[in-house]
């Protein structure tokens, strides 16, 4: 079971790869006996997982529980001072959300009940990330040369972010990609770093407040905002070299935004 | 309450006891609904087992703290293989009830780490990005893990059946 390719044969039977590399996996399969059997293996195994263990819900008894926990503390506003508006009733949560006259979702109710927005926009970032990590996904125009990249982001995304070949400086220019952020078409520029790729999003500036440089599931965020688009740099290279790959694009950015 | 079922299955595959389970369920649920661990991102899920995770951590380090006789080291590889399993569903327990004992066995015998992202990929049916949220891992080692826990529950089943050709491998 050796096969190097085991990896993304996992990630096929797991349904985490697009549509061309399925195919060119289910090829590698019929060549290698070593994935067939693997695939073979997956398989029973999630069947008899999915079979056999007992799919629990929880107790009545717990729900009650923790209900009445809410509930006690939703009469005390100590417990929360920032998170809802004075005007609760119980119980907790029928509470909040009449108050905000919104029939929703419990999952909707949770992200209500913040006292702080949630970001959605990291994950969407994060995912995009991954994806194009997946093999065949990194780019939609292959090219190291800027005048290449940019026009073509032009038919493809609502941005014309910068973009340079900065090799001498470490960051190969790669190519670029359309995605989608905040139901608006984003570009992506990739860099490669040693053995990193940097994927660079660019999108039209629509926040007050960009989000502060973060890490999510072990890759690395950066923000910055040229003109009026926003930028982020992630990638799974560490802190400093992202930064000098945003240094360099700042600097460029600038440069073009002068008369 | 969003994702009680999935937060309690979880609880019960991470914890060695049900009452164990429902404190850290309850614990977690009132930390979520208090604020005190910020939703971030849209993945409500994903949160919620989080901070079940986050709680049983810390619920497990108080216990070792207190216990006279130490426990089995939870990190140690293979050590898990005295821990007791959960106990079976009772209305599950009719037909098949000795190989899903079987199952369960081995499925506890697995080091936690690799337990829970099998888990979460087998029964909660999580991507890997959901996954690498809950356990804070690189998408990167939740691959490697899960394939490691497949292979290692795959290799405990060969050994327990001794060739049974149908039974996993």
């Amino acid at each position: 079971m050796q096969c190097a390719e085991q990896y993304r044969v996992q990630a096929y039977f797991d349904g985490e790869v697009d549509a061309l590399s399925a195919i060119d996996i289910e090829r590698h399969a019929e060549r290698c006996p070593d994935c067939r059997t693997l695939l073979e293996d997956l398989a029973r195994t999630r069947a008899h997982l999915r079979r056999e263990l007992p799919f629990e819900t929880a107790p009545a008894p717990l729900r009650a529980r923790i209900q009445r926990a809410l509930d006690a503390q939703s009469g005390a506003p100590r417990a929360a001072p920032r998170a809802l508006p004075a005007s609760r009733t119980r119980p907790f949560w029928l509470g909040a959300l009449g108050s905000l006259g919104a029939a929703l979702a419990a999952g909707a109710a949770v992200l209500l009940l913040m006292p702080v927005r949630p970001d959605p926009v990291l994950d969407e970032i994060v995912t995009a990330h991954v994806r194009s990590l997946m093999p065949e996904h990194l780019t939609d125009v292959v090219s190291t040369d800027r005048h290449t990249v940019r026009p073509w982001f032009a038919g493809h995304a609502d941005v014309s972010p910068v973009v340079a070949d900065f090799a001498p400086e470490g960051y190969r220019l790669i190519g670029g990609r359309a995605d989608y952020f905040e139901r608006q078409r984003a570009a992506a520029v990739v860099y490669q770093h040693g053995a990193h790729v940097i994927n660079v999003f660019a999108w039209v500036a629509g926040r007050d407040a960009l989000p502060e440089a973060t890490t999510r599931s072990g890759y690395h965020l950066a923000f910055w905002r040229v003109g009026n688009l926003e930028y982020c740099a992630v990638s799974d290279a560490g802190w400093d070299e992202l930064r000098r790959l945003e240094r360099l694009l700042r600097d460029l950015g600038a440069r073009e935004q002068m008369p | 309450m969003p994702h009680l079922d999935a937060a309690y299955r979880f609880a019960r595959w991470l914890s060695r006891s049900p009452a164990d389970a429902d404190d850290v369920v309850q614990e977690a649920y009132l930390r979520a609904f208090r604020g005190f661990d910020r939703l971030r991102g849209s993945d409500v899920k994903a949160w919620l087992l989080t901070i079940v995770r986050n709680c049983h951590a810390s619920a497990h380090r108080q216990q070792q703290r207190r216990a006279t006789v130490a426990l089995p080291g939870e990190d140690d590889e293979p050590a898990g293989s005295a821990l007791p399993a959960p106990g079976p569903d009772p209305e599950s327990a009719s037909i098949g009830a000795d190989e899903q004992r079987t199952l369960e066995r081995l499925i506890a015998a697995l080091p936690d780490e690799h337990r829970e992202v099998l888990l979460l990929r087998e029964m909660e049916e999580m991507s890997y990005r959901e996954i690498a949220a809950v356990t804070g891992l690189p998408i990167g080692t939740v691959m490697s893990r899960l394939a490691r826990a497949r292979a290692g529950l795959r290799g405990r089943w060969l050994e327990e059946s001794e060739g049974e050709p149908r039974a996993v491998r």
